[in-house]
């Protein structure tokens, strides 16, 4: 299986009268994208904006983030079981408009969170702030049940990608990144001398606002498999889940994984990247056993001699990390885990909901209870008043001067244990 | 059997299901697990189910076996006894519009998580 991602630098979002990319500006018919969401008999009404990165804007509450993408050649399209069919992807030629994202936002519950400040404080601890964003916001139908506006918001956010996606069908790319991942038996052969290397990637999937999508099918209901790392490159995997901003996966982090990327520049040279392992994080506990039982049982027959793991969320999810941990290190083979912490506001605790001595190689994405300071800005694009419910905000964490003084956990994509982020300790 | 403080997990599923109705606070919850577990229950759902943070909201909901059995095994004591750990823990760090302190609204919405939280457990 092989793909090509042809990058076109987007630099600018602008409106315009003609949706199109012209050099590396974004040009977005406004009116355009709001009629194409509002065919959804879900949703009440759709505002649109743009927010750059340097601007004084604060996104919030975010929902998802989507890189904008098109298919031009391969079987399937984008996000299959969701705007295309479920055809397998991730082979042929793909357009990816870099440097753009389309962000949604809309406050299905009162707590809802998530912040993406454009400068300051704030812009240095996400990601998304380096993007030119296309900020879509929903608003439901009256009395709309929340996991009916959960799935209008995750739908639009994906058509509006995909809009802006089609608009580079036949642009030429500045940069062509080709990735490949051969049939097994051939990938043996090809390194015979290299470490074999594997990537587990949890996925959240509890329930509502905590969800994930393989093809279109509900993560809850999988068994662990194996999966392309050049599938999740066109949206076969999305993100359901607006709960705990700072170390959920968004859309934009299954199409961009920084482990996925990692393990291709280093195939070949200090290892043999086998596969991608996809598993879930379920409620139920023999749910958590069945899984992590598959996944280590999937390790041994890919004979791996080493694994990555990364998780998703917190709390009930280091159990299942730890379960995966401790089985595969029982096989024989040896594990790195990426997680985050909740070590406390002075970062003195216990930082996992679970821990083992098999857990001895470890990756975190930060301290989620650190305390940020985060400047007031000129314009807010969403709701502000979601401020003092957001996850680690608390009362009076939104001051009367517009500044907000929380825990990292508001920000979106701050903790992410994928490891998409700019900031470490080095 | 289901342990929980959540109205809305009562009045949905106490016609079909054991519900013990706790009415008390979310480490109440724990604790009437802990000491079902004790004795022999085995632990079906993860008591820190959701990445909604013990000291946000309110509600908790957890189900046990109905029957106690004579080799529960070590495992459902060990992710309880964590559980409660890792709340008190949160505890430390609760903040005054969170948990029972919620407004009626936010509550509302937590009560709705916890309830489809376990409502897509169940009816999976």
């Amino acid at each position: 299986m092989k793909l090509e991602l042809g990058y076109i630098p987007i630099r600018d979002i602008q409106f315009s009268s003609t949706s199109k990319v012209d050099g590396e500006l974004l040009y977005v018919n406004k009116q355009e994208l709001i009629d194409l969401l509002l065919q959804d008999e879900a949703i009440a009404t759709v505002e649109v904006d743009i927010a750059r990165p340097g601007e004084s804007v604060r996104i919030t509450p975010v929902k998802d983030v989507i890189e904008p993408r098109v298919k031009v050649s391969g079987t399937g399209g984008l996000f299959p079981g969701w705007c295309a069919k479920v055809d397998t992807v991730g082979s042929g030629r793909t357009n990816v408009l870099k440097g753009a994202a389309v962000v949604t936002a809309g406050k299905i519950v009162g707590f809802q969170e998530g912040i993406i400040d454009m400068t300051g404080e704030g812009a240095r601890y996400t990601p998304f702030s380096k993007l030119s964003n296309l900020v879509v916001i929903i608003e439901p139908k009256k009395d709309l049940a929340q996991h009916a506006y959960e799935k209008a918001l995750r739908l639009a956010g994906l058509k509006a990608a995909e809009y802006l996606g089609k608009l580079a069908i036949d642009i030429e790319a500045k940069e062509v990144h080709t990735y490949e991942t051969l049939p097994l038996i051939e990938g043996v052969k090809a390194y015979p001398d290299l470490p074999r290397v594997g990537y587990v990637l949890m996925l959240q999937s509890q329930g509502l606002l905590h969800d994930t999508y393989v093809y279109g099918v509900d993560a809850k209901q999988i068994l662990p498999t194996l999966i392309g790392p050049t599938e999740l490159m066109d949206g076969a995997i999305i993100s359901g889940n607006c709960v705990s901003a700072c170390d959920k996966n968004t859309t934009y982090h299954h199409l961009n994984n920084p482990v996925i990327e990692d393990l291709f520049s280093e195939h070949g040279k200090t290892l043999n990247f086998v596969g991608v392992i996809i598993t879930n994080e379920n409620v139920f506990l023999a749910d958590k056993m069945r899984s992590s039982d598959r996944t280590a049982q999937l390790c041994e027959y890919l004979s791996l001699d080493g694994v990555i793991i990364s998780q998703e969320g917190f709390g009930n999810p280091d159990t299942d990390l730890i379960m995966n941990c401790k089985k595969i290190e029982a096989k024989g083979i040896k594990t790195v885990i990426i997680t985050d912490e909740y070590a406390g506001q002075d970062g003195a605790s216990q930082s996992l909901a679970d821990a083992d001595a098999a857990a001895n190689a470890v990756v975190t994405g930060g301290n989620a209870n650190e305390v940020i300071h985060l400047p007031a800005m000129d314009r807010i694009i969403g709701s502000i008043d979601a401020v003092d419910h957001i996850a680690g905000g608390w009362s009076g964490s939104l001051n009367p001067d517009g500044t907000i003084t929380a825990e990292l956990q508001v920000i979106t994509g701050a903790t992410n244990e994928l490891g998409f982020n700019h900031l470490s300790a080095r | 059997m289901i342990i929980t403080n959540n109205p809305c997990v009562r009045d949905k599923y106490e016609n079909s299901y054991r519900v013990q109705y706790i009415e008390g606070t979310y480490r109440d919850v724990l604790i009437a697990v802990r000491d079902n577990v004790h004795i022999g229950h085995a632990l079906y759902t993860h008591p820190l189910m959701g990445s909604l943070k013990p000291n946000e909201t309110p509600y908790r909901s957890v189900i046990i076996s109905d029957e106690v059995r004579s080799d529960p095994g070590a495992e459902s004591i060990l992710v309880i006894e964590e559980a409660i750990r890792v709340y008190d823990h949160f505890a430390g760090m609760m903040r005054p519009d969170r948990g029972e302190h919620a407004s009626e609204r936010i509550k509302r919405d937590f009560r709705n998580i916890d309830l489809s939280l376990l409502e897509s457990a169940l009816d999976a």
